[in-house]
């Protein structure tokens, strides 16, 4: 492995230990709001598994990163993301929406076509940990939405949904990249190349997210006109 | 494959998560409250965001 791509390795591992922190500290704040308003909610059970399931998961990634030659991040404090102006269990309905509906169901995605492909003894036994936790917290927004939206209405989601996706990819991601993020060796080390990630993505959304979102009670059209907005035109016909 | 899958398995299996334990003030479509953010999204002091991921 070259160094470009050795540093590149460690960089995408040190960036995961980060999003773990951000997770853990998130899933607690949100388990105590869930138990403010819905006390018998199996969500907050569920949200305070995953915050601790998360903080083992940053040691994992800050593992990996060290292995590559790449410091992790400590852990450090991380906003709400939901707007000012929504009312609190609207605010807690967004983010859940926003990291485990969207961001942990694309993980659960990423993950799964990482295992899929051969990686190095230690990544793979990572991945694998990691990917068993994963379906759960995403599962579990998905129950916490469903609940809502037998609750109350939840439609106001759906034009909040484009900001939510601009805040999970950047928009590099919908962009040309260089040619050692397209290394294919990159799978053995646990990253997907580039227009790979950005297929999964975007068929996560498409197949996942999308109906998801529809089959509660929130209209996913605002999401596709974002997404069909970075895709740019369909090719022409011949 | 693949995504009809993870769809199977995180939204339907959500579904069933949800409902798991008292949902004891479910309404029906004709009781349910407005939407809850009224017209404060226009207003809304911060913008909104979303979460990085893998």
């Amino acid at each position: 492995m070259n160094e470009a791509l050795r540093r590149l390795v460690g960089e995408a591992w040190a960036f995961r230990t980060r999003v773990e922190h951000d997770a853990a500290s998130r899933f607690t704040r949100l388990a105590a709001a869930i138990s403010s308003f819905d006390p018998a909610s199996p969500a907050i059970a569920l949200m305070e598994r995953a915050a601790a399931d998360e903080r083992r998961h940053a040691g994992l990634c800050a593992e990996l990163s060290l292995a590559y030659g790449e410091r992790a991040p400590e852990e450090g404090a991380f906003p709400e993301i939901a707007p000012a102006g929504l009312p609190p269990r609207a605010a807690v309905l967004y983010e859940v929406v926003a990291a485990c509906c969207i961001t942990e169901t694309e993980s659960v995605a990423t993950v799964t076509t990482l295992l899929a492909a051969p990686a190095e003894g230690r990544v793979r036994e990572i991945l694998h940990e990691i990917a068993r936790d994963e379906v759960v917290h995403g599962r579990m927004g998905w129950g916490h939405l469903a609940r809502e939206a037998a609750q109350t209405d939840v439609s106001f989601l759906a034009q909040w949904i484009p900001t939510m996706l601009a805040g999970t990819a950047d928009e590099g991601l919908f962009a040309e990249a260089a040619p050692e993020y397209e290394s294919e060796e990159l799978l053995r080390h646990g990253v997907l190349p580039h227009s790979r990630k950005r297929a999964i993505f975007v068929a996560t959304l498409e197949g996942v997210v999308f109906p998801g979102l529809e089959r509660f009670g929130v209209d996913p059209e605002a999401g596709r006109t974002w997404l069909a907005a970075r895709q740019g035109p369909p090719p022409a016909r011949a | 494959m693949l995504f009809r899958k993870l769809f199977q398995v995180l939204v339907l299996g959500g579904a069933v998560v949800g409902s798991a334990t008292g949902c004891s003030t479910r309404a029906d479509a004709q009781t349910k409250p407005a939407p809850r953010d009224g017209g404060a999204a226009a207003d809304a002091g911060t913008a909104g965001g979303g979460v990085k991921g893998w």
